[in-house]
């Protein structure tokens, strides 16, 4: 019931947003409307912009919200805590549609980080698993740490622009204002946290003990793109240097990320890997100054990744496990299921004519235009881009071939949950195939880039041919890695760095705990035992003690007696 | 008679009245009367306000004493307006929770639980006198008349272990810095030869020179332990956890308010110069105390001791703005003090029941798995860490993001350099607090549940109170400008407004 009124609100949402932004799907239709007038100290204006951009990111988003509250029905059926699950997901709808419409800075923060809110909840979902309740604190903090970038930023931009409104920052970029240099290093920072490019990308791997129609929604499809869209939006705010520093850190990111998709033994997690190596691309068009292209990608990547994230779901339910070892031979007991993934891998592979094909052509195409040196990006770091995009492809057909021949291919894993895994219901089906229609149907506007596309077929083809060798030879094609496939499996141990930093605070917390009980708190004790010597005194004074007065009467007609005779 | 004298005085009256009827009014009863006065004195406020002409709403000013120059002058604008109406929201809900607590009608000997109101009553008498005085010696009056009752308060119906001393400990710090407030009242008032503090913030020649920066440290150091400021915060944790939930609710939602109000009120505007000179001190101090308090929560093992460290450090975001002294600052150390004082009364409420259903508050105490045990009161918990931690869209982050953004651009009384290397550490004091009440959520709400006899969700009251801050926390969070509206018109009688 709770799941079926979730379906048809987010079906309600994606029919007005069809009727909403379609006219906007044109070029030069935009309009900004605004409900209240900033001004004052806080200058904050409830104010929305839409625009092709936007628009496209609208119909992405509700779309696949869609999908994933449909195949949850089926996939999710029992939860005890579906309505938690379902009304979050609903929240988060609503986050990530602020932040595409936003027209104002402070705007977007509160979608931004209202999204990060839902993520940390929703890949909690499982609190009862220690790994739920890890991840979902790791990927909560290293986002929020991200989040400063984005929040300085916008005071800065305040400061430099005297608004926080898009559309006027971009209309005084647009009439020469020049922007100062640490917005976009900030910028940055932020999309480094929120779609886990290095070196915070170790999140999202960890993301995925969260239930898969999360991971295929907010930590594929959707939020984890946020950061693409961001950047697409206010790129005249980013200077050569922070153009620079992009390209480097996506640079590293597609090439780490392929790498540790290659070798990794559980499907979600080879998803998540292959998430982060696919934003990279996205941020290399950036870093190249063609926002289309990266949002060209960020749309096909939205449909294919989704796609595969349903279909791990799909298998998980099926054969009850996400790890590789479980799977094998679902070619035949799960044929739906097969076709819909193989066309999703086609499409992460780049795979003519899938959309992923002609989207990670417009990217390296971009980067490779960026190598002329007439941009604001240096050609030795275009280069370097360039050099690492296409290290990236054949690393991509590498693992998806290994992927695809490991889940559907070979002999049947050992622990299947059930005897005979079966394709799911409809409602399940159903996303899978919309999904894998529109990975197709995506590349009909597409127009190609034939030089790259053929450089980057052959390199395709020495991948997923490297791959199917190995595999044919009795072997996990994980061997291509050579002697660094157990650092690449341990991830190359980046997470220790972390893991010592957190240390390091608790230790620094212990010693803030023991420097409040002995050093701080000294002085309150220490001014209570003046008090008591104090007050001892006094009280020698007012004894009753008939003696002691004596006493000290003798002593002071002494002193006295000796005073007057000393003078 | 001004209808804000009446909002000021009647509740305290009324707790007088009630404490000397103990023998005829039942604690209930007692507590519905305490709520009903508050209401009223609600009104009154906004009958004053809504009738301002001038920059003070139902401002009163007669002469005292004439041989001191003591005026009774009372007068509410917009810095103060938003904090009286919180005290007065906080303390109806007190009210409200002390009318429904079973133990004080059941485990009622020699009316206790009728004293406790009009404890209640007088502090905030006494707070909403501070938040409204217009006069030195009258502001330290009313800041002195709230101690005593509190530290009853604390020592009678706080923690049997311990809170005998936090209580005593409260008020040594307490009494000892206002003391030296008022030594640095003395000083200012016969430099100045004024006692009024709208005279003495619209001098035509403010004061300068090492007298009048004596007296800024003796106030301001008097406040900073109120605030508190670190490292005078060591009373703070004490006091705070072993004080019944009403105690907590109102030391940390009110009594702290005191403190940065009273930088603002009767430092910032009084003594503009010398607190420009003392300006630097004081935010790297709270930072110091940002970061502190953020470290200390990271090892803190009991829930309320936990929200009173975080306290320090959310109010170490309020003295880094406040010490700026820019308008923005201004801005920020009012709202932050607002929505700190709505969701961590929330916060001390929910530990506050959390601790009569399972004797402590101690994470040991608690157990794992409140989201199946109590799921409506950890809902509720959850809410208000989120609002803690500065999530955007609620209350707590404007307070916080206008604290760092008069940091990027303060006055000239704050070296850049300086400036820029406490916004760094305080945002990273963000990060911090994210992480700590992660890890709350984590080791209370989640995990395996252990279930025990007293796991009994939220009751009406507690929903109804919940409710009602849970309403202006979102309120504030998704219509800041509610707030910024009544604070803004009225930054100028604190800090230079520039033109």
């Amino acid at each position: 019931m709770t799941g079926r009124v979730a379906t048809g609100l987010s079906t309600a949402v994606w029919i007005a947003s069809l009727v909403i932004v379609l006219p906007y799907l044109q070029p030069d239709t935009t309009s900004t409307y605004a409900w209240s007038d900033g001004g004052g100290l806080l200058d904050v204006t409830l104010a929305v912009h839409l625009d092709a951009l936007s628009a496209r990111l609208v119909l992405l988003v509700t779309t696949v919200t869609v999908l994933v509250q449909l195949f949850s029905t089926s996939y999710m059926r029992g939860d005890p805590r579906y309505r938690s699950y379902t009304a979050l997901i609903g929240l988060f709808e609503v986050a990530m549609l602020t932040v595409v419409v936003a027209d104002d800075l402070f705007v977007l923060l509160v979608g931004w980080e209202v999204m990060g809110l839902c993520s940390w909840l929703l890949i909690g979902h499982h609190w009862e698993l220690p790994a739920a309740r890890a991840g979902a604190v790791k990927a909560f903090v290293m986002t929020r740490f991200g989040d400063l970038g984005l929040l300085v930023a916008i005071v800065v931009t305040g400061q430099a622009f005297d608004t926080y409104r898009i559309s006027e920052v971009l209309a005084q970029l647009g009439s020469g204002e020049r922007p100062p240099a640490g917005i976009g290093l900030l910028l940055v920072l932020a999309v480094v946290g929120k779609s886990a490019l290095f070196p915070l990308h170790t999140w999202l791997a960890d993301a995925m003990p969260g239930p898969t129609p999360i991971s295929a929604l907010i930590h594929a499809a959707t939020m984890v793109v946020a950061g693409v869209y961001l950047v697409a939006r206010l790129l005249p705010l980013f200077t050569p240097a922070a153009l620079t520093v992009l390209a480097l850190v996506a640079a590293l990111t597609m090439v780490l990320g392929a790498l540790f998709a290659l070798v990794q033994t559980d499907l979600k997690r080879l998803l998540a890997w292959s998430t982060v190596s696919q934003l990279a691309y996205m941020y290399a068009a950036l870093a190249a100054s063609d926002a289309d292209a990266a949002i060209d990608h960020l749309l096909s990547h939205g449909a294919f990744k989704a796609l595969l994230f349903l279909v791990a779901g799909t298998i998980a339910h099926a054969t009850g496990s996400t790890a590789l070892r479980d799977m094998g031979a679902l070619r035949r007991s799960m044929p739906l299921t097969f076709a819909t993934a193989t066309v999703g891998l086609a499409a992460l592979a780049g795979v003519v004519p899938t959309s992923g094909f002609f989207s990670k052509d417009a990217v390296l195409a971009a980067v490779q235009g960026a190598t002329a040196g007439d941009g604001p990006l240096q050609p030795a770091v275009a280069w370097i881009l360039l050099a690492a995009g296409l290290v990236t492809v054949v690393l991509t057909a590498a693992y998806a071939t290994r992927a695809w021949l490991l889940v559907f291919f070979g002999v049947a894993g050992q622990s299947h949950q059930r005897a005979a895994p079966a394709d799911p219901g409809a409602a399940m089906v159903g996303p899978l195939v919309v999904l894998g229609v529109l990975t197709l149907a995506l590349s009909l506007s597409a127009e190609p880039h034939v030089v790259v596309g053929i450089v980057t077929t052959v390199l395709l083809l020495v991948g997923a041919a490297a791959s199917g060798a190995s595999w044919r030879a009795g072997r996990d094609p994980a061997v291509l890695a050579g002697p660094a496939r157990a650092a690449l499996e341990r991830e190359l141990d980046i997470d220790d760095r972390y893991l010592w930093l957190a240390g390091a605070v608790r230790r620094a917390g212990t010693m803030v705990v023991a420097g409040d009980r002995d050093v701080i708190d000294a002085y309150p004790r220490g001014v209570g035992a003046l008090a008591r010597l104090g007050s001892g005194l006094l009280h020698r004074t007012q004894a009753r003690n008939a003696q002691s007065y004596a006493t000290v009467l003798a002593i002071g007609a002494l002193a006295v007696a000796v005073a007057v005779i000393g003078r | 008679m001004s209808a804000l004298v009446v909002a000021v005085l009647l509740p305290g009256l009324a707790g007088i009245c009630l404490a000397l009827a103990r023998a005829v009014v039942s604690a209930r009863g007692a507590a519905a009367a305490g709520a009903a006065v508050s209401v009223l004195s609600l009104i009154c406020v906004v009958a004053s306000w809504s009738a301002r002409d001038g920059a003070y709403a139902g401002e009163v000013d007669h002469p005292w004493s004439t041989a001191l120059g003591l005026h009774w002058h009372l007068g509410v604008d917009g810095i103060s307006l938003p904090l009286v109406v919180m005290t007065i929201l906080l303390c109806v809900l007190v009210c409200w929770s002390l009318a429904a607590d079973v133990t004080s009608t059941t485990d009622d000997h020699e009316g206790a639980g009728v004293v406790l109101v009009a404890l209640v009553l007088v502090i905030e008498t006494a707070s909403l006198g501070v938040f409204s005085a217009l006069d030195l010696v009258l502001f330290f009056i009313f800041f002195e008349l709230a101690l005593i009752p509190m530290w009853f308060v604390i020592a009678r119906w706080g923690d049997p272990g311990g809170g005998r001393l936090a209580a005593t400990r409260f008020l040594m710090f307490t009494v000892t810095g206002s003391a030296l407030m008022l030594v640095g009242f003395v000083v200012i008032a016969v430099t100045a030869g004024t006692l009024q503090i709208p005279t003495l913030a619209d001098l035509p020649d403010p004061l300068t020179g090492t007298v009048p920066l004596l007296g800024g440290v003796a106030i301001a150091v008097g406040l900073a332990v109120k605030t508190p400021l670190w490292p005078l915060h060591i009373w703070l944790p004490d006091a705070h956890s072993k004080a019944p939930t009403v105690g907590s609710v109102l030391l940390a939602g009110v009594f702290l308010k005191l403190g940065t109000y009273g930088l603002l009120r009767v430092f910032v505007s009084v003594v503009p110069e010398p607190a420009a000179r003392l300006a630097p001190y004081l935010g790297a101090l709270a930072v110091a105390g940002i970061i502190a308090s953020c470290l200390a929560c990271l090892r803190e093992h009991d829930l309320k001791r936990l929200i009173a460290y975080s306290s320090v450090g959310h109010m170490g975001f309020v003295v880094l703005a406040i010490s700026t002294m820019s308008e923005v600052g201004v801005l920020a150390a009012v709202f932050a003090s607002v929505a700190h004082g709505l969701i961590t009364g929330l916060l001390f409420f929910n530990a506050g029941w959390l601790k009569q259903r399972y004797g402590s508050a101690t994470f040991d105490a608690l157990g794992r798995g409140l989201y199946t045990r109590v799921p409506r009161l950890a809902v509720v918990l959850l809410f208000a860490a989120t609002a803690s931690l500065g999530l955007p869209g609620l209350a707590g982050f404007w307070g916080e993001m206008l604290a760092l953004r008069s940091t990027y651009e303060p006055s000239p009384a704050l070296d850049r350099t300086l400036a820029w290397t406490l916004l760094t550490l305080a945002a990273l004091g963000v990060v911090l607090t994210t992480a700590y009440f992660v890890r709350v959520v984590r080791r209370v709400l989640q995990g395996a549940a252990t279930p025990r006899d007293d796991d009994i969700d939220l009751t009406r009251t507690e929903a109804g109170i919940s409710a009602v801050l849970a309403v202006a926390i979102v309120l504030l969070g998704v219509a800041p400008g509610l707030l910024t509206g009544v604070i803004e018109p009225a930054v100028g009688a604190i800090v230079q407004v520039a033109p």
